[in-house]
């Protein structure tokens, strides 16, 4: 047990004191042996901290092992529109008209803010968590025509889908015949847009920089939250849950 | 505002040492035997509360907080005087903290009786309230100098340093967090006001070499180990507010094999500690405390061997 504590040469230090910062009656010296300690399967578990731990334990196991839905195919995640950046935009944009009271325009999800795909079968607790780890929160931007247009310039290289909308792909990766909610979009009018979106990728995350200087409006809804509530709301209606890759983007 | 704390502490911690103090001082000098003190800390502990599973891809089955609760304690029984000392990312990482909102951790960590944490921007994670709701399950203080807490519902719950006095030895502890904005969510930190750390850390040691008469000068940042930009880190700190001992450090998740000194402008040498994160190690930093040999502005570093008697 104590093959790491103590090994071979150890550094002493004898710590300055100077006129500036006086010091107390006694001098310090560091002894640094082991200045950081491995905690390995080496070293047994404190048995009154794990009696404390244990029913904590099992109400999150209970809680991870719930299963709220059911996917006759697996949820995936892949490069261009995915299923699964699908699935998230458009619950973002319906929770987000839910929470706000009004029509949202688009949603907005990249493929890396996604952790894991969804399973064929069984949709657990667990199964959301390892989607979204993060504490992330669904708020709304109100964008203007100019960085809407942004946003597809971004989309479009990398053929990412984006909820509410269609558009085309140019073979050197630019937007065009861009329609939301079907209305042609013009990048000249005077108009904003509503965006559901994370509070991640809203403050610039995954390079999104061109929403940063746009203020959030909050749902106060965690984006987890709007995935498993919606699984739910499925599962309540006797509906499997599916997405799929449904030709939003055309190249 | 904060002044104000900052007087209310300073009384409270001369209060004690009129009760407690000379007594043991006296003993411990006329014996003039050198008394140990061993630091032991952790930071961005992020709710690790179980080892990461044995499949993980990285760390797979190392940390555990009952594993450490058990190292604590046989450190407890081999030395005399130990402080435990954390700084800072204590939640978020795990459902336990989804599920329970950090009241495991903060209990665990009493339960293994650290003696003071500082505060990272993830304790914020549930903003103020939550917070506020998960201190009653925290039997240690928090030790933030930087953060002015005035104008919110947590004013008056924080103190900016504490005096551990152990065999006559006086460890001024005080801690530094990082600046919030940018960082976390506006909502969540409300109307906290961050401090410049190098101004609120010079003052801290000031008054804890000055005023608390401090042996030992230690500051719980949760700054960051270092930035290319000029962002303020541990090692700027060490730098602007000479007169620290050791700075334990957080939020890089900066994995140290041994600490890091820092040479100040005035010849006072400062170590930084930081051990990456989640648990996966504890730092240990043993000091012995000779009688004053008198001679000042003495700066020496020697090596020497050492083995688990000579320590114990």
């Amino acid at each position: 047990m104590s093959r790491f504590r103590f090994r071979g040469a150890a550094l002493a230090l004898l710590l300055a004191a100077t006129a500036a910062c006086q010091r107390g009656a006694l001098q310090p010296t560091a002894q640094l042996t082991n200045t950081a300690q491995p905690m390995t399967a080496a070293q047994p578990a404190d048995p009154k901290v794990e009696a404390v731990v244990a029913p904590y334990r099992l109400k999150v196991k209970q809680q991870m092992d719930e299963v709220i839905g059911h996917a006759p195919e697996a949820i995936r995640k892949n490069p261009g529109e995915s299923p699964l950046a699908n699935f998230a935009g458009d619950i973002q944009r319906e929770r987000a008209a839910r929470e706000l009271g009004q029509g949202i325009d688009l949603g907005v999800m990249t493929n890396g803010g996604l952790r894991a795909e969804l399973p064929a079968g069984n949709i657990t607790t667990g199964s959301i968590f390892e989607l979204m780890p993060f504490e992330n929160e669904l708020v709304v931007l109100d964008a203007p025509a100019s960085v809407v247009q942004q946003l597809f310039n971004f989309a479009a290289p990398i053929h990412m889908a984006v909820s509410g909308a269609t558009y085309t792909a140019t073979p050197d990766g630019k937007p065009t015949d861009i329609r939301i909610g079907k209305e042609p979009f013009d990048p000249a009018k005077d108009r904003t847009y509503s965006i559901a979106i994370s509070d991640y990728l809203a403050s610039g995350g995954d390079k999104l920089e061109f929403f940063r200087p746009l203020p959030p409006r909050h749902t106060n809804v965690l984006l987890r939250t709007a995935f498993s509530d919606y699984v739910r709301q499925l599962t309540k209606e006797g509906k499997p849950v599916t997405a799929k890759a449904e030709g939003r983007v055309h190249f | 505002m904060l002044r104000r704390d900052f007087l209310k502490s300073s009384a409270l911690g001369a209060a004690g040492l009129t009760l407690a103090g000379p007594g043991l001082i006296t003993s411990a000098l006329g014996a003039a035997k050198p008394v140990r003190l061993t630091i032991l800390h952790t930071n961005d502990m992020h709710s690790r509360i179980d080892p990461f599973p044995v499949g993980a891809a990285q760390w797979a089955d190392e940390g555990g907080m009952a594993r450490r609760a058990a190292l604590v304690a046989r450190i407890r029984q081999e030395q005399p005087n130990v402080l435990l000392l954390d700084a800072g990312d204590i939640w978020q990482g795990t459902p336990y903290f989804n599920f329970f909102g950090g009241e495991l951790e903060y209990k665990l960590m009493s339960q293994m009786q650290y003696d003071a944490a500082t505060l990272g921007n993830h304790d914020f994670d549930n903003g103020l309230q939550g917070l506020e709701k998960q201190l009653p399950n925290a039997q240690f203080p928090f030790l933030i100098a930087n953060y002015d807490f005035s104008q919110t519902p947590l004013k008056g719950r924080f103190q900016p340093y504490k005096v551990f006095e152990k065999q006559g030895v006086r460890i001024g502890v005080f801690g530094v967090g990082i600046e919030m904005a940018g960082l976390i969510s506006d909502r969540n930190y409300g109307a906290t006001k961050y401090l410049d750390p190098i101004a609120v850390a010079r003052e801290q040691v000031q008054h804890l070499r000055g005023a608390e008469k401090c042996d030992l000068v230690i500051c719980l940042s949760h700054l960051g180990y270092k930035y290319e930009s000029a962002k303020v880190d541990d090692h700027k700190l060490a730098a602007g507010a000479p007169g620290i001992d050791l700075i334990i450090g957080g939020h890089t998740h900066t994995f140290l094999d041994t600490p890091t000194v820092v040479e100040g402008p005035q010849g006072h040498r400062t170590l930084v500690n930081q051990v990456g994160w989640s648990g996966i190690k504890l730092g240990r930093i043993d000091y012995v405390f000779d009688r004053a040999t008198g001679r000042k502005g003495v700066a020496m570093a020697e090596s020497l061997s050492i083995n688990a008697s000579a320590l114990s």
